[in-house]
């Protein structure tokens, strides 16, 4: 993102590489700490199992079959999002944006199937501590998806503007790692998801 | 790093309109914030209504939906998604006359009011807001102490009393939190590492503004019903509160965390890739050092903070139940995920305030830093540390028993590369030729204070004893050496060191030093007191004193008076210098670090030059600076002081 004074006073462009990589890097580990947070949280209360109930009869998990595909359809769209970025990250590509577009809609209809496991989930109130640690795991991989597809847009709007080659390579790069982040942390919150079930 | 361009005299010469002016700016935030509030919370209202079994809407719902509107909408309203749009959607980078129109340049006072990226704007803005906080905090402190200064209920029944408790606490923290890394961290450390601004302006601008839209969220508990919790939030009494005043409290942390944390970010990647030339790491300034630290230790604690407040908001919004035994949750999960953030925040607060300490006792004992490597490796260290003692906050509860002792060994630990610290600054100043200003009062009173916080913090630490002083007055005592001894003192030298180079103006030292005194006799009074209560065995939390405990705790209020006119002569003293302060100095103290070498007040874009620097800003060992006390500036420096760069 543009700064101020950057622009009248010369930056050197290692510094502006160096500046993007560890800002995506510092908010990837700040992020994955709170996803560390809910892990935790959750595995304490499955251990603790107070007064025996933590899980009764009647709670259950989000589909698994739904899980699984939005977890296919994520690992598709790093993939596609990495062959995009593998061209685009070198000085003068920009990439093959058919990959990028690929990557951001298979983002986007992940992100949709996951506000639907979300929505769909018809917990009786109050909700027992094995079902909110569902609710919360599945609204919080909900929402990270629906930043990388904001990410995405802004990331396409960039392409069709030709933002990106030029001196701009690196956008592809550390967009790449919050994308990447987004694909690894879901998976495994899915599947720390399926190991409290 | 060269000019590429002449033109940063720019188009801002033409008059705005009063529409460019308002758009985007605080008014328009504030107008589209409140009415997409008002909008969220009728719609919110009416739906969870339609869907109630009892035609009663979901409150905490409400509160929810408008907490999130008035963030959304007000930051519409400010510009802060103005760049984020561009940067997708723009065709062109900025031009050189847009980025100093975001810089704030020509605009006057009002850039204060808008999305402003310059730093030191930004700077300016935290260091207000600071003490609006701190002011606001310490009305919050006064009615305790009035309260507390005869038995029975004086003013206030036992619930607004804990709701006053509760906003006091949770206001001071957060204003210690940014005390230093707000204000000195935006202003000072970019200029001392030798950078023309933050490594990302925009993220700087919406991580205070994200402040300022979180100060009427904790206010408005005041309205809904207020919050009981004390400043820990403890759940699950925060489930079973009634009112939604609650919601204000968890709102406040969320956003609050959101900001520090992009703040955290920033701060750590502008010291991290943007110092100057010759600035190695062993070269930075011990200031540089401790906001690094402290925003490090933030990064990595605030999720969790952030994260449990989720989980509140959840049981309350959806009736979860991730600390309601009866359908499995736990209070210990939240007590554990709290303490994980709560112990390291302590230090968030108090290494800053270490650190300006140990840089102004530097420059005001006119000598070389004492173990300067000693200083960074003992901050390294308690900030290690750090966040592995959290279970000693739960001692009593019965959540951890085996490890009782294991936190019991590493929480005394830290008293070892505290004391370091203390060893270095102590020797900083032997035999040194000491110029007692209002600053070196201060750094003076960090020493006095932190050495009783931390010694009393050993029998908090100790189990045995810790089994007699828990939830006592003797912790309120406590850490309040802690976190207003060591840290607010911390902030006060600072502030009186750098507010000349922030401001532009002197503040009085008169007035400076009496509210010095006032406010260290009154605090210390105020707090020993309380510590002979909390030995006599009285419990935090009590609106009414009991006998017992009477005669400590009126004395303790006739301490604080003094803290409260302390308050009133430094407001006075900081609305006085505004109005007829005398112009500063470049170099007000002979200071040796970057800071000093640029013109006051700093230009726009800190050095016409980037500086190369060639040593450490702490080789003293010239006289004291003559004439008054006051150093004599030069165009390369000050007079018989060598800065830190060549001149």
């Amino acid at each position: 993102m543009s700064t101020s004074l950057e622009h009248v006073y010369e930056l050197e462009p290692r510094i502006k590489v160096a500046r993007a990589r560890a800002g995506v890097l510092l908010l990837i580990i700040s992020d994955a700490l709170a996803v560390i947070a809910v892990m935790a949280g959750s595995q304490y209360l499955r251990a603790l199992n107070t007064e025996g109930q933590y899980k009764v009869a009647g709670d259950y998990a989000p589909s698994f079959v739904a899980g699984l595909l939005v977890m296919i359809g994520l690992l598709l769209s790093g993939v596609a999002f990495y062959l995009w970025d593998r061209k685009a990250s070198k000085a003068g590509e920009t990439g093959q944006s058919l990959f990028l577009l690929l990557s951001l809609l298979i983002m986007l209809v992940a992100a949709v199937g996951e506000t639907w496991i979300g929505a769909t989930l018809r917990y009786g109130v109050p909700i027992q501590a094995y079902e909110s640690a569902h609710l919360l795991i599945t609204w919080f991989t909900a929402i990270h998806l629906w930043l990388a597809v904001i990410i995405g847009i802004l990331l396409g709007g960039r392409i069709l503007r030709g933002r990106v080659a030029g001196g701009h390579e690196f956008v592809a790069e550390v967009t790449g790692y919050w994308w990447y982040y987004t694909v690894v942390a879901s998976i495994l919150l899915w599947l720390f998801a399926s190991y409290l079930t | 790093m060269r000019s590429t361009t002449d033109s940063t005299t720019v188009a801002v010469d033409q008059r705005p309109s009063l529409f460019s002016s308002l758009f985007p700016s605080v008014v328009s935030g504030i107008v589209i914030g409140v009415i997409g509030a008002v909008i969220a919370g009728v719609l919110v209202n009416k739906v969870t209504t339609a869907y109630s079994p009892d035609m009663v809407p979901n409150d905490n719902a409400v509160a929810a939906s408008v907490f999130i509107a008035w963030v959304i909408f007000f930051m519409i309203g400010v510009g802060a998604f103005n760049g984020i749009f561009e940067w997708g959607f723009g065709r062109n980078e900025l031009t050189p006359a847009e980025e100093m129109h975001m810089a704030g340049k020509g605009q006057g006072l009002w850039r204060y009011f808008r999305y402003t990226t310059d730093h030191k704007v930004v700077g300016l803005q935290y260091l207000a807001t600071t003490l609006v906080l701190f002011f606001v905090g310490s009305l919050g402190a006064f009615s305790i102490r009035l309260e507390q200064s005869r038995p029975g209920a004086l003013f206030f029944n036992p619930s607004t009393y804990n709701t006053i408790v509760s906003m006091h606490g949770i206001i001071m923290i957060v204003a210690t939190i940014i005390m230093i890394t707000g204000p000195i961290g935006n202003f000072v450390v970019p200029i001392m590492i030798g950078a023309r601004d933050m490594a990302f302006p925009r993220i700087n601008a919406l991580s205070y503004w994200l402040l300022f839209v979180d100060v009427p969220v904790i206010l408005s508990t005041l309205f809904l019903g207020g919050f009981q919790t004390g400043w820990f939030g403890y759940a699950p009494i925060a489930d079973q509160q009634l009112t939604p005043g609650q919601m204000s409290y968890d709102f406040f942390i969320i956003i609050f965390a959101v900001s520090t944390t992009i703040a955290a970010m920033n701060i750590m990647t502008t010291v991290l890739v943007m110092r100057t030339r010759g600035m190695t790491w062993g070269r930075l300034p011990i200031t540089v050092w401790g906001v690094f630290f402290s925003v490090a230790l933030g990064l990595m604690a605030f999720p969790f903070f952030l994260m449990v407040q989720v989980m509140v908001v959840l049981d309350r919004v959806y009736q979860t139940s991730f600390f309601l035994a009866a359908s499995g949750g736990s209070n210990f999960l939240y007590e554990h995920l709290f303490w994980f953030f709560g112990h390291p925040e302590v230090y968030v607060i108090v290494l800053p305030a270490l650190a300006v300490a140990a840089e102004i006792a530097v420059v005001f004992a006119r000598k070389p830093v004492f173990g300067y490597r000693l200083i960074i490796a003992s901050m390294l260290g308690i900030s290690i540390l750090s966040v592995i003692v959290w279970g000693h906050h739960l001692y009593t509860s019965g959540s951890q028993d085996p490890l009782n002792i294991p936190f019991m060994l590493d929480t005394e630990l830290i008293s070892i590369p505290t004391g370091i610290f203390f060893l270095a600054l102590v020797g900083t100043f032997w035999r040194g030729k000491i110029w007692v200003t209002v600053p070196t009062l201060f750094v003076f009173a960090v020493l006095v204070n932190f050495v009783i916080g931390g010694i009393t913090g050993i029998y908090l630490a100790d189990l045995p004893t810790n089994e007699i002083l828990h939830g006592g007055m003797f912790v309120t005592a406590h850490f309040h050496f802690t976190l207003v001894g060591a840290g607010v003192f911390g902030f006060f030298a600072g502030f009186y060191y750098w507010f000349p180079k922030m401001v532009g103006k002197r503040l009085n030292p008169m007035l400076g030093q009496l509210h010095f005194w006032l406010f260290e006799i009154g605090f210390v009074g105020t707090f020993l007191f309380l510590f002979i209560a909390g030995l006599q065995g009285e419990p935090r939390w009590s609106a009414n004193i009991a006998a017992p405990f009477v005669t400590a705790n009126t004395i303790a209020s006739l301490f604080a008076i003094l803290i409260a006119a302390s308050v009133f002569v430094a407001i006075y003293n900081v609305i006085y210098t505004l109005a007829r302060g005398e112009a500063a100095e470049a170099n007000e103290w002979g200071g040796k670090t970057l800071e000093w070498t640029v013109s006051t007040p700093v230009p726009l874009e800190n050095f016409e030059e980037l500086p190369v620097v060639t040593s450490l800003p702490y080789t003293y060992g010239e006289p004291v600076p003559a004439a008054e006390g006051r150093v004599p500036a030069t165009e390369g420096g000050v007079e018989g002081v060598q800065p830190q760069i060549e001149s």
